[in-house]
């Protein structure tokens, strides 16, 4: 919208009630002061942490960091799957050494917000600075979260993190092999073995650039102080409450230029071919955590994007078209499947659940085939996911639309399979273990009233085939805990994509990362098997074929029950031009304008 | 959420005299109208409570009879508006999601096929063909499933799933499709259940820990005005959240010991001050010189003199505890999934307001707002009743 | 008086030892690990260790347990382990939203509870008392989450005399336009209950001699309640009043979620979600510091106004 401080009628108006309760009439001391700044308002359902890139462990504050940092590269705004583009590198990496030389070229002149860190004086970025933010991956006082997209596989690294860990310091002024400044301007990275997804990386916001005299000057309160090269700054922060971006003077500038690639790409061309970003002056974030409030101030106009959410109903009609009332208020919807997927796992070390011998196999299939995701779908997400179908969702590479998942919802042959193994039912009409021992599920969930609604279907699905269920509500620094220590019988989790490839998802059911991403503590060697030999091939049919191995065979041990991709329903108002989902990106205001004919 | 129940009733309350009291209070409770009026809604619910415990009403409130969140008829008073289409709308692009993954041109989704041929389809079928050639994985269940498979089974989850059920309801239907009239009975059984015995927990817990102080006195007292003062300091929220974190298990048993354990401090503090002041009066004092053991006097001497504050402490808190499940539930820590309560009910509906859908909250709202006001009524009486000061004044 | 009140606050010492106590079982053999929390989605049994020395917590209880009793001393809790944000920010920049709500809300609450009181006390026993008790009674069993949801709905949506939800940086706005419905809401939740309360103060007052004297003298009605009996009745609603504050501050969470408001309610849901033990600590103490100044405060003002009471 566009606007600012301007105290509107409306206000005035709604007041009323109020002025007459406090006897003061002041309210017409606010003189309106409006300036024509482009402001772009809009709201996170969740409090933020802080904005230091390789310490935030939120999707909100990465957000915001998307913003204010920059990375080596970042993604094309209209390119589906999601293709790589360079952002402070002037060109893609040169890769070579069979995929384990990388070599970025960084534009020149790229400077850094004036903070007074660098003496309130802009300062150019370099190579060396992307080599001290990897370092900071790694130093123990960061307790990074991000440091398991590149351990182990940058030359030199992990031996330095090692001595770090021996001292309690780590030494940033140690060279490491595999990162070198080969001049100013270009960065060299090494790898340990072949891996044609490390440009992906390198394109995640915690990869961002920082400068280290930044750094050093707010030593423990990093969080508070991000001063980075990219289109926007930090303006103003009252915690979990508003966050203010404002256009960051010193940067360089784009141009909008983007090619077509699906449906309903050539409007947006038509409207912002050519512009020289960043458009957008301002940017507000209101953080409301109840999903009710955001939804009632969309409705107000007191926000230009949101969510759908749950109410879902109140937007579309029987045929999924925008209601007469949206329409009439030029209200855009946007849809999008998210790159992630949601699962139910089972712990392969339990003794009730876990294990390879074929009536665990069954007993777990038969779980699988009775939970009823239609009804997830349709009652729980409100008709707003669809199901998924491997462990690799759609839009991301390696899924394959044509694969068809073995263990489909079917009650009725899940109990056929529990009596063919003899889980036979007891007088209480629920089942016992088939050497007459009790069969009892132990489910950790959480405590909020979705989590419930869950838990009801569970529940439901689980009575239906006659298993017994029990929810053990917890935090989840508990279950997780649990998990990582294969203690946790069947957990219920979600994977957003790091980056938009397979191999992202296929680790999470990797036996070597039991303990660290897989939680069910699978451990086939078959499926291990066709990882280990997928991980050293680029993007090619080859690996296609092997990722859908891996697939069949997760599904063949019942690892998994698939869950859902949710699908994401965006209104935006009619005044945000230039605005198109992106499967990774979140923070894409850069690439926005605002019509100020439309706006109010 | 102030909490307003502790400091509500009269700091002193002049000494009964023998057994003429209870009779005299009910004397005086029979001529309060509202109280009359009040104990017999109140008895009401006490039957609805009772015969639903007992399974004789809303023990299948669990069931789904209607279509999802059915409209409320109010038995044909009101003309039902039908659901919102959007929902049917979801079924279809599902089924179409599934169609299109899962079987290519084939049937519903939960069109029961042979696995292994599935599986052969997959292998050789024109569409998966380059996509899926050929597939070492070994199902070792390949053999069992298309044994239960070939004896030609058929199911149409959706359809039977959709068959026979309402499409109004009496008070409406939840998201599930369950009849809001049942489960509200259901809910108004927890609710008032759980309101009742963590009063009554919390009132047992603070008399006791109150008359072993204000009676004894000195170290004991001590140790555990020590107690109630740590735990008065601790915010209600944080000690809540606490509680509720040691114990893990969800369900009624578990609301009632979180209000239980951290609601006695009030009661505590009254009776040790009934305690106090009735440990230096003469019959007592009697009773000592007799050799009375401390036991027989801490609770069969000074007890029936005090039990009428504890009574009207019951009834004050098992208001409170009524609204604090509802905050309870909101937070996460309400009762267990297969259980349905007041709270649970607003919680699971309080978005559905927007849409529309307003008969779970109305329904469970005003259970609760009924029940809760004709309580109150009856605990103003009661006091009023048992104590003999304001009597005087009208 | 002043040994009085010395051996008032050497008591709050073993008090204070035992919330220490308290807390800290409560949030490390029960809490959730921290280091889990912190540690995201993939993680290693090395970087476990690691944040566990980074945050201390891998220290024997005794030497945790005299670190945070200096804190409590030095009044420096450090930075919140989430968000690096130093402790002394996060209570100074939440304590302003959450008065902002609430000392509103406390004075008009209070103001308006004692004049309708008085007005009740006034015909006491009549029907116009019966009614209005009753209608408070049906007042305050109404849930405060259905209060929320019906007043954001009409008044902020519907009738547009409220935004929806905000908070701003200027007292003056916050007052007029954010805060306002919160308070609007808070008033409706506890009017009824205070008024109730405090007519039973009134009537406590009415029975007393000195307003048989008064009536004797000829004075007024009007005037026996709105000076004497008011005069008087005032101790035990000031002292009920200072004694709800601490429990208020925590307690408007419901409120603060739905209407986006900074406050203290919401900041210790966040710190225990988080785990954030220097959040829940400091809070937990300064509450608990708070709510025993105020109870040692009522018991002066009641030995103040009436020399009877015996302090012990």
């Amino acid at each position: 919208m566009l606007r600012l401080d301007c105290m509107k009628k409306t206000v005035l108006r709604l007041r009323v009630l109020w002025i007459i309760l406090w006897g003061v009439l002041s309210c017409f001391s606010t003189v309106a002061v409006c300036a024509s700044v482009k402001t772009i308002r809009t709201t996170f359902p969740a409090a933020e942490t802080g904005f230091d890139p390789v310490r935030v462990t939120d999707v909100y504050s990465n957000t915001v960091n998307e913003a204010i940092f920059e990375r080596l590269l970042t993604y094309d705004y209209l390119a589906r799957p999601a293709r790589l583009t360079p952002m402070t590198a002037e060109a893609m990496p040169e890769i070579t050494d069979d995929g384990k030389t990388y070599t970025f070229k960084i534009r020149p002149g790229i400077r850094f917000y004036p903070d007074p860190a660098f003496g309130g004086k802009p300062r150019e970025l370099i190579a060396a600075d992307y080599i001290y933010s990897f370092k900071r991956m790694f130093d123990p006082a960061t307790r990074s979260q991000w440091t398991f997209m590149i351990e182990g596989k940058i030359i030199g690294l992990d031996a330095l993190a090692e001595a770090a860990q021996k001292t309690g310091a780590f030494d940033y002024d140690t060279d490491v092999e595999g990162l070198k400044a080969l001049d100013r301007y270009t960065l060299q990275i090494r790898l340990r073995e072949p891996d044609y997804n490390f440009s992906y990386i390198v394109a995640h916001t915690p990869f961002a650039a920082v400068a280290r005299e930044v750094v050093e000057k707010y030593g423990e309160n990093t969080m508070a102080h991000p001063v980075g090269t990219g289109p926007y700054i930090l303006k103003q922060w009252t915690r979990g409450t508003r966050i203010i971006l404002e256009k960051n003077p010193e940067y360089r500038g784009m141009v909008w230029d983007f090619a077509a690639n699906e449906e309903g790409d050539e409007e947006l061309i038509r409207t912002m071919q050519g512009k020289r970003l960043p458009l957008i002056d301002r940017v507000e974030i209101s953080i409301i955590e109840e999903e009710q409030s955001a939804w009632l101030a969309f409705k107000r106009n007191e926000l230009d994007f949101n969510g759908v959410g749950s109410f879902r109903a109140e937007v579309f009609d029987g045929k999924s078209e925008l209601k007469p009332e949206w329409r009439a208020q030029n209200v855009k919807a946007i849809r999008a499947i998210d790159p992630e997927l949601t699962y139910m796992f089972f712990n392969f070390r339990d003794p009730t659940v876990g294990g390879f011998e074929k009536e665990k196999l069954a007993l777990r299939r038969a779980i699988i085939m009775a939970y009823d995701r239609e009804e997830e779908i349709n009652v729980i997400r409100k008709g707003q996911a669809i199901l998924a179908t491997m462990p690799i969702p759609v839009g991301v590479v390696g899924h394959d639309s044509r694969y068809k998942p073995l263990n489909t919802y079917n009650p009725a042959l899940a109990n056929k399979l529990l009596d063919a193994f003899s889980f036979k039912k007891g007088k209480d009409g629920f089942r016992t273990m088939p050497d007459g021992s009790p069969l009892l599920l132990k489910y950790a969930s959480g405590t909020t009233t979705l989590e419930r609604q869950f838990n009801e279907l569970r529940k439901k699905s689980m009575d239906v085939i006659g298993v017994r269920i029990e929810f053990q509500p917890g935090k989840f620094a508990d279950h997780i805990k649990a998990a990582k220590a294969c203690q946790l019988q069947m957990w219920s989790s979600g994977w957003v994509a790091d980056y938009p490839d397979g191999d992202n998802f296929m680790q999470l059911l990797y036996g070597g990362n039991i303990g660290q991403s897989n939680n069910a503590c699978y451990n086939s060697k078959a499926f291990d098997a066709f990882y280990e030999a997928a991980r050293k091939l680029p993007d090619s049919p080859e690996r296609n074929h092997l990722f859908l191995e891996m697939t069949r065979q997760m599904e063949v041990d019942g690892a998994w029950a698939l869950g859902v991709s949710r699908e994401r329903n965006m209104l935006i108002r009619p005044w945000v031009l230039g605005f198109k989902k992106h499967p990774i990106l979140n923070a894409t205001w850069l690439y926005l304008d605002i019509d100020p004919e439309k706006a109010p | 959420m102030r909490q307003t129940h502790d400091s509500s009733v009269p700091e002193t309350i002049p000494e009964k005299s023998g057994n003429g009291f209870w009779a005299l209070a009910w004397l005086r409770f029979r001529d309060d109208r509202v109280g009359v009026v009040s104990i017999i809604f109140v008895a009401a619910f006490f039957i609805i409570v009772f015969l639903s415990a007992l399974g004789a009403v809303a023990s299948d409130w669990n069931k789904e009879v209607g279509i999802h969140d059915a409209p409320p008829d109010l038995w044909g008073l009101l003309t039902p508006v039908p659901p919102p289409e959007a929902m049917g709308n979801a079924a279809q692009r599902v089924a179409q999601t599934i169609k299109t993954a899962q079987h290519g041109e084939a049937l519903l989704p939960s069109t029961v096929v042979d696995p292994l041929a599935e599986t052969l389809a997959q292998l050789q079928g024109e569409r998966m063909e380059g996509a899926f050639p050929e597939s070492r994985v070994v199902d070792p269940l390949a053999e069992t499933l298309r044994e239960l498979g070939a004896e030609g089974m058929v199911l149409s989850a959706v359809e039977e799933k959709n068959a026979a059920k309402r499409t109004s309801l009496p008070f409406g239907g939840d998201r599930w499709g369950r009849d809001v009239l049942t489960k509200t009975i259901k809910g108004s059984q927890i609710s008032i259940t759980v309101g009742l015995s963590a009063a009554l927990l919390a009132t047992l817990l603070g008399t006791l820990l109150g008359a072993l102080a204000g009676y004894y006195g000195g170290r004991t007292d001590d140790v555990l005005n020590w107690a109630y003062s740590v735990f008065n300091a601790i915010p209600y929220l944080l000690l809540i959240l606490a509680v509720a974190a040691v114990l893990q298990q969800r369900g009624v048993m578990t609301v009632i010991l979180i209000l239980g354990l951290t609601g006695w401090t009030g009661v505590f503090r009254l009776i040790r001050a009934e305690y106090l002041k009735h440990r230096g009066r003469e019959y007592v004092q009697a009773a000592r010189a007799f050799g009375v053991p401390d036991r027989r006097i801490l609770f069969l001497h000074i007890l029936p003199n005090v039990s009428h504050v504890a009574l009207v402490k019951v009834s004050l808190l098992a208001v409170g505890f009524i609204k604090a499940e509802v905050i309870l539930s909101f937070l996460g820590f309400g009762v267990a999934v297969d259980e349905v309560s007041w709270g649970s009910m607003l919680n699971d509906a309080y978005q559905e307001l927007i849409l529309g859908r307003w008969w779970e909250l109305a329904a469970a709202g005003g259970a609760m707002a009924l029940f809760v006001t004709v309580f109150s009524l009856l605990t103003d009486a009661m006091r009023d009743a048992l104590d003999p000061k304001i009597r005087e004044t009208s | 008086m002043t040994a009085y009140i010395i051996r008032r606050l050497l008591q709050m010492i073993p008090t204070m030892l035992g919330v220490v106590l308290l807390l800290f079982v409560l949030f490390n053999w029960v809490g959730g690990d921290p280091a889990y929390i912190l540690a995201g989605k993939v993680f290693s049994e090395a970087q476990i260790a690691n944040i566990r020395y980074q945050l201390g917590i891998d220290r024997p209880a005794y030497v945790q347990i005299g670190i945070f009793l200096k804190q409590i001393i030095t009044a420096d809790f450090g930075a919140s382990w989430s968000t690096q944000e130093p402790v002394s920010d996060i209570l100074k920049t939440r304590l302003g939203p959450s008065l902002t709500v609430l000392l509103p809300l406390l004075v008009l609450g209070t103001l308006l509870a004692i004049a309708l009181s008085l007005v009740v006390a006034r015909f006491r026993r009549s029907l116009t008392d019966r009614m209005v008790m009753i209608a408070c009674t049906v007042g305050m069993s109404i849930s405060i989450l259905v209060y929320i949801i019906i007043f954001q709905y009409v008044f902020a949506y519907r009738l547009a005399w409220f935004p929806i939800q905000g908070w701003s940086d200027s007292l003056w706005t916050n007052l007029t336009t954010f805060a306002a419905l919160p308070i609007l809401i808070g008033l409706c939740v506890g009017l009824a209950p205070d008024l109730r309360l405090f007519r039973s103060f009134m009537l406590d007052e009415v029975e007393q001699d000195y307003v048989r004297t008064a009536r004797a003298k000829g004075l007024t009605e009007k005037r026996i309640l709105w000076i004497h009996v008011l005069r008087n009745a005032s101790i035990p609603i000031v002292t009920y009043v200072m004694a709800a504050l601490p429990g208020l501050l925590v307690g408007a969470l419901l409120i603060e979620r739905f209407f986006s408001i900074p406050g203290i309610g919401r900041e210790v849901l966040l710190a225990v979600e988080r785990s954030d033990f220097p959040v829940i600590k400091a809070i937990t103490v300064y509450v608990a510091i708070a709510t025993m100044f105020a109870n040692l405060a009522a018991d002066l003002i009641y030995k103040a106004v009436d020399p009877r009471v015996e302090l012990k």
